[in-house]
């Protein structure tokens, strides 16, 4: 059998134009930014944006923000954006506050929840179920219908060992405050103080490093941590007794219908930041578990093997481990506590949803003020990322 | 060669258990020791409540806390609340504004529900014990409510029905052969067509025809209106939303992480406001639509968020498998992907589901539509029921509970059934 002579092949066909990848992808996304600019114009022209601008915030306020803490910024001479900026800065306060707190009920349930205990772990998971599946806003609203019923009036005020007042105007405590002090200094000396402590602070950590680098050369106990803290602590009475006492505490008191002096607490903070504690808690608690349970047993047992105590074996071994697991998620509910905040509308607690919400009332400009509101959320949201972020590269920062 | 040992006979085993009669035997390590009960249950006390000095004083401390808890629950339920906010405005509560007369439209709506719960039920998992008690203990509690404060025979009787329509349409299912055939698979097609019908037919009873719209719901209904609505309008906007976001174009991976990021970055509230005073700009249309369209939006791109999680956590061999056996991209998202990654993100989805049937209360705080919380506001301004704010809160908070806790339920057994986490 002779070879037959190979007839080249012919050249392939042309792959026509609407088969070729590229060209499909072109036209998939002309025809998607073509719909997209069409509902875009639709909404420009449906929204009638030619009178977007920001120039109504600068105008007088007329109309009082509750709630401030320490300042009274008066909302009659002072423009929309400062009191704007009013409603913010006690939205952080709540923010903060509630952070704080839900991460220490969050991680005490979520161990409690794992404890050998029996009635422990139940009453952990009772808690956890009633709050989880419970509305926020109805915690919220329950809780500050529980201070508005069951708190006297203020004419009938109750009075704790002359210090404190409590009443439905809210919890009356006594509060630090500058003063002329011994020598007369002017009011700015409180900043000198502080001023001073922080040289201290900084004194006091050095001494604390130097101590803990000669435990680790020696192996011999330096006491780092007692060193630092009573530095710091005979630092700050020196200086405080040096520069004439220029502190004093301000006892509130009871006039007519309402506090003076002190600092109060107002049943609408308190509420709401007793129920995105109880909420947050809630969820916190169950991150705080899945991650604990998350880690391997031996951790556990090893703890027990170089014979820890049930407190260090949490403290230094589960807890610091179970921390980078949690970092994520509990980053997460800190992001939901700013978003929930905007739940001081229902108390009326002026928050920045609410004086915002005050200001479209009076001057309109509805789509301005919203545009006004996502930004601030959108940038607290970032700085408790940029600080959780922060500290989840220091605690990852060792590898396992 | 007699002297030999005899062989030793096997003994006898134990006779097969009579038909009918189930025996379990367990291996050693798993018997329960034969120690009398009351020793058992004494080394049980010790060993959870009582195990050394610090843990009695944590469980003495513990017990003092529930204990006052409970007495101040018992005493506040049965000593010093007064109910009868809740008892004389029950209509209110439910329906406020739905007209009496098409009363009808809600008890077929209800029982169409109860019917899929039973079916679904029956398709997918078992009841036990326990959700025979919590059905029970529902039941108790509405007919409860049902007996005080006037008649309402009614209504319990039609209630009743809907529970029986929930136990039919159990038994219905639960007695088809559980393993895995044709049959099976074609039982669950339908019954998973009929829950995606549901809500189309549910809206369809409740808004047409007679003299009911939108407007009219109202009340307890319309937070049972607005959660489905959100959810299924969620997933919808957010399977497309999460490929999108994972698409390899830029203008549509762009365009749908700005949708995704801007929805996120505003709470529900917010957006509230925006149906308010903004979207009537643009599409128009009654104040509760706009509401339901604002929840659909906002939970969409949470849901887009979960499902694009899924989608990462599938692993690379997935989509080269899919492209070596020579599947087109629609095929491959269809087929291969979409399917796995909806299973991987079922546990998130239902979280969110509970977090947005917990938020519809916060429609009646921006906008002026009365749910369930805010038509307990209007309960308790009225002039005889202003001091029982407490009762009402606590009254609409357990509801919610009971919804909610059944959610989480039902997604635990979902995550079982699926076999999520085991693998």
């Amino acid at each position: 059998m002779s070879q037959q002579p190979s007839t080249p092949l012919p050249p392939p066909d042309p792959v026509p134009l609407i088969f070729q990848r590229g060209f499909r992808r072109l036209v998939q996304q002309g025809a998607y930014i073509g719909v997209t600019a069409l509902l875009a114009w639709y909404v420009y022209d449906a929204l009638n944006l030619r009178e977007f601008g920001f120039g109504f915030l600068d105008d007088p306020a007329a109309f009082k923000v509750a709630n401030q803490w320490i300042t009274d910024i008066d909302g009659v001479t002072n423009n929309r954006i400062t009191m704007y900026l009013v409603g913010v800065w006690s939205s952080v306060r709540v923010i903060f506050v509630a952070i704080l707190l839900s991460t220490l009920v969050g991680v005490v349930v979520g161990v409690a929840r794992l404890s050998s205990n029996w009635l422990v772990a139940r009453l952990a998971m009772l808690y956890v179920e009633v709050f989880r599946n419970t509305p926020l806003l109805m915690q919220v609203v329950l809780v500050y219908a529980i201070f508005l019923v069951g708190a006297p009036i203020i004419q009938e005020v109750l009075v704790i060992g002359d210090f404190a007042f409590i009443s439905n105007r809210g919890l009356a405590i006594p509060w630090p405050v500058p003063d002329a002090g011994w020598w007369g200094v002017p009011d700015w000396f409180v900043g000198v103080w502080v001023a001073l402590l922080i040289a201290v602070g900084i004194i006091a950590m050095t001494v604390r490093r130097q101590r803990q680098q000669l435990e680790r050369d020696t192996g011999q106990p330096h006491f780092a941590n007692r060193w630092a803290f009573g530095i710091f602590a005979v630092g700050a009475l020196i200086s405080f007794i040096a520069l004439g006492l220029p502190v004093s505490i301000d006892r509130p008191i009871v006039e007519g219908t309402r506090y003076l002096e002190g600092i109060v607490i107002r049943p609408e903070f308190a509420a709401l930041t007793i129920g995105l504690t109880l909420y947050t808690g809630a969820f916190n608690a169950e991150i705080v578990r899945g991650s604990i349970q998350a880690l391997p047993r031996g951790q556990t047992e090893a703890a027990n093997a170089v014979g820890l105590s049930a407190y260090q074996r949490m403290t230094l071994i589960i807890l610091p481990q179970a921390l980078r697991q949690m970092l994520p998620s509990i980053t997460n509910q800190y992001l939901n506590v700013n978003k929930n905040s905007s739940l001081a509308y229902a108390v009326l607690y002026d928050d920045l949803f609410r004086v915002a919400g005050i200001i479209q009332n009076k001057a309109g400009h509805a789509l301005e003020m919203f545009f006004v509101i996502i930004v601030t959320y959108m940038l607290i949201s970032f700085l408790i990322s940029v600080v959780m972020n922060f500290i989840n590269a220091r605690v990852t920062r060792v590898g396992v | 060669m007699s002297d030999l040992p005899p062989i030793p006979r096997p003994e006898q085993r134990p006779l097969p258990p009579a038909p009918g009669q189930r025996r379990i035997v367990l291996p050693p390590h798993r018997q329960r020791s034969r120690r009398p009960r009351s020793v058992r249950i004494r080394e049980w006390v010790r060993k959870n409540l009582f195990p050394s000095r610090s843990g009695t004083l944590l469980t003495l401390v513990a017990g003092t806390i529930l204990a006052g808890i409970l007495t101040g629950a018992v005493y506040f339920v049965f000593v010093s609340a007064n109910w009868e906010v809740i008892t004389h405005n029950r209509w209110l509560l439910f329906a406020g504004g739905f007209p009496q007369g098409e009363a009808w439209r809600l008890w077929v709506s209800i029982a169409i529900v109860f019917t899929l719960i039973g079916l679904a039920y029956g398709t997918w998992s078992s009841m036990g014990r326990r959700d025979h008690l919590f059905v029970a203990l529902v039941g108790a509690f509405v007919i409860f409510l049902m007996a005080h404060g006037g008649a309402a025979a009614w209504s319990s009787i039609y209630f009743l029905i809907a529970v029986a329509c929930l136990y039919g349409g159990y038994l219905f299912t639960v007695r088809l052969p559980r393993e895995t055939s044709t049959r099976r698979t074609w039982q669950q097609r339908i019954v998973g067509g009929l829950m995606a019908l549901s809500l189309p037919v549910v809206l369809l009873i409740l808004l047409v025809g007679g003299e009911v719209g939108p407007r009219n719901l109202d009340g307890f209904v319309l937070n049972l209106i607005l959660a489905p609505v959100g959810i299924v309008g969620g997933i919808v906007l957010g399977i497309p939303l999460a490929l999108g976001r994972a698409s390899s174009m830029k203008s549509i991976s762009w365009t749908c992480t700005a949708y995704i990021e801007i929805v996120r970055g505003a709470p529900l509230l917010g957006w509230l406001f925006v149906a308010l005073f903004i979207l009537d700009d643009i599409i128009g249309g009654d104040l509760i639509v706009r509401a339901m369209v604002v929840m659909a939006v906002f939970t969409g791109a949470y849901m887009a968020e979960y499902i694009r999680g899924a989608l990462q956590a599938l692993p690379r061999g997935q989509y080269e498998a899919a492209q070596a056996v020579g599947l087109t991209q629609t095929q491959r998202t269809r087929l291969i992907v979409m399917p796995q990654a909806l299973r991987i993100s079922i546990p998130p989805m239902v979280g969110q589901a509970i977090s947005i049937w917990k938020d519809t209360t916060l429609v009646s705080v921006i906008l002026p539509l009365r749910e369930l919380k805010g038509n307990a506001d209007s309960a308790i301004s009225q002039f005889e029921f202003t001091p029982d704010r407490i009762e009402a809160y606590v009254f609409v908070s357990v509801i919610f509970w009971i919804v909610a806790f059944m959610m989480s339920r039902i997604s635990q057994r979902v995550e079982r059934a699926q076999g999520i986490g085991e693998r």
